[in-house]
């Protein structure tokens, strides 16, 4: 019996088990090998609605399932959050007192959002980054204010969803519009980069777009504190601007499972080999999406597209797949600019992102995402997404070759979902 | 200045923007006065973007020097809240 361990119920977690499910079916079937996902929460949520509830009003409701109900036939999912990781022992630890030994363990622990990492950030600011409720707040604020300084921040990087603070300016824009009240509110945007977005050819769509609908855009500001009885946001470098009402990005950091077993950097992230998404110098172990150092978007669409590599390479060194794969990095973040136009944040390890212009069509593709992550969680529309995101993958230069431990072979892998 | 300052080397190579301006912040954030951060970057805008960030904020830019294939910036925290 050959055991896999996910650690982490999120999207990649959630995501990387269904394929295991699927292309393993059989041998799991005949007791060969076991899936497990260790997760700490029933409900799952899709995380990129949290900007539609705190600036549209949609119900936290709408963009959550259960977990229960996104899992495929052959994954067993434990409720019972991981605790330690032991990489000498090969387990995971949960809190109720499990060991759960692996041969094989996928990392999806994601990344956390914390206010309580600057000082005064937690009392003084409203964030859309800690769930559903937490976004409603912002909404809830949004209908009492009247007038005054709106500043939204980024307290921190890198942080989830890095077109979400970009994002968070266009929806208060339009949501001040459509109200009538957009002339006695000011909207400031304060971030730690050196333009409106880190990547320039995308900032050369949203800077004009921030001028026209006279966004305030404060570069090089990194936040230091905020005095909430003050109403003010303080920089590192010294700037300091008033604000009616604060909606911030807060800093994030790895998970606590991470950080207790001591296989983090100083900042909780696993380090990770970008292409094999391997656990550096960790035999049989992977790591997905926002848990670890690669530096690249820390967003569901990535988690995706590693948890297809990491299944593949699985799978492989169980010998029943050919050769490992590498993820090419490719990103691909949706940004809505508000007025129903949307632009893609698309770029791979290699190829940065190119000029292009806000559509209607990429905001309704944006749109349409919500409405398909749950059968995308699935392994459902793999083929949809291949054509879509083109080349995100190829096949290893194998630096070292992992030892093989071979899975007695079945007739055929199985690809239908069966839950 | 202080005596007790410190020199910190962060290694973005290989890490294209936001990458070696992020570490560079994430350094500026736990550094003290008087303190030196060499940022190592292959990527073309981390001397622009590290230049720009200096004459906004009034920290010193003590120089970039080109090496084989990386540029080798340094700055020194003279401004920090």
């Amino acid at each position: 019996m050959k055991r896999v361990v996910i650690v982490g119920s999120g999207d990649g977690g959630t995501f990387t088990a269904n394929l295991l499910a699927s292309k393993l079916r059989k041998e799991i079937k005949g007791g060969l090998v076991s899936v497990q996902l260790v997760g700490e929460h029933l409900l799952h949520p899709f995380q990129p609605g949290n900007l539609d509830i705190a600036f549209k009003g949609a119900v936290p409701d709408k963009y959550v399932r259960a977990e229960t109900d996104l899992i495929r036939k052959g994954v067993e999912f434990i409720k019972d959050p991981a605790v330690k990781i032991d990489f000498s022992a090969r387990s995971v630890a949960t809190k109720s007192g499990r060991t759960l030994p692996y041969d094989y363990l996928v990392i999806a622990t994601g990344a956390v959002a914390d206010p309580s990492k600057i000082q005064g950030l937690a009392e003084g600011a409203l964030n859309f980054h800690t769930g559903g409720a937490d976004s409603r707040r912002v909404w809830e604020a949004l209908q009492s204010f009247e007038g005054g300084t709106i500043v939204v921040a980024i307290a921190g990087t890198p942080h989830k969803c890095p077109p979400s603070p970009n994002e968070a300016a266009f929806m208060l824009d339009e949501f001040f519009q459509k109200r009538g009240t957009r002339g006695k509110v000011k909207i400031r945007f304060l971030t730690p980069y050196p333009r409106p977005y880190p990547a320039e050819k995308v900032s050369h769509v949203v800077e004009p777009m921030f001028q026209k609908k006279g966004i305030d855009v404060v570069t090089f500001f990194n936040v230091d504190s905020v005095d909430p009885a003050k109403h003010k946001i303080y920089s590192l470098e010294g700037e300091a601007f008033d604000y009616d009402l604060l909606i911030a990005v807060p800093p994030h950091h790895g998970a606590d499972v991470i950080v207790n077993s001591g296989i983090g950097d100083q900042d909780g992230y696993v380090p990770t080999d970008k292409g094999t998404m391997r656990v550096v110098g960790q035999e049989g172990a992977y790591c997905i999406g926002d848990a670890t150092t690669i530096p690249v978007s820390k967003s569901g669409v990535v988690a995706h597209l590693q948890s297809v590599v990491v299944a593949h390479n699985i799978i492989a060194e169980m010998n029943r797949a050919k050769g490992l794969l590498e993820y090419n990095g490719r990103i691909n973040c949706p940004m809505e600019v508000g007025n129903h136009k949307g632009i893609f944040v698309s770029a791979t390890y290699t190829s940065p992102p190119v000029d292009q212009s806000p559509s209607t069509v990429k905001y309704y593709m944006k749109r349409s995402f919500a409405m398909i992550y749950w059968r995308a969680l699935g392994g459902g529309l793999e083929r949809v997404f291949d054509v879509f995101f083109g080349q995100t993958r190829f096949p290893a230069t194998e630096k070292e070759e992992p030892e093989k431990t071979a899975v007695a072979p079945v007739a055929s892998q199985g690809g239908k979902r069966e839950a | 200045m202080s005596t007790t300052e410190q020199r910190k080397v962060i290694d973005s190579r290989g890490s294209f923007c936001p990458g070696p301006i992020t570490d560079l912040f994430k350094a500026y954030r736990s550094a003290q006065l008087g303190d030196v951060i060499e940022l190592l970057a292959t990527d073309p805008a981390a001397k622009a973007d590290v230049t720009a960030w200096t004459q906004k904020s009034g920290n010193e830019l003590v120089g970039i020097v080109d090496e084989q294939g990386y540029a080798r910036i340094t700055v020194r925290v003279t401004k920090k809240r």
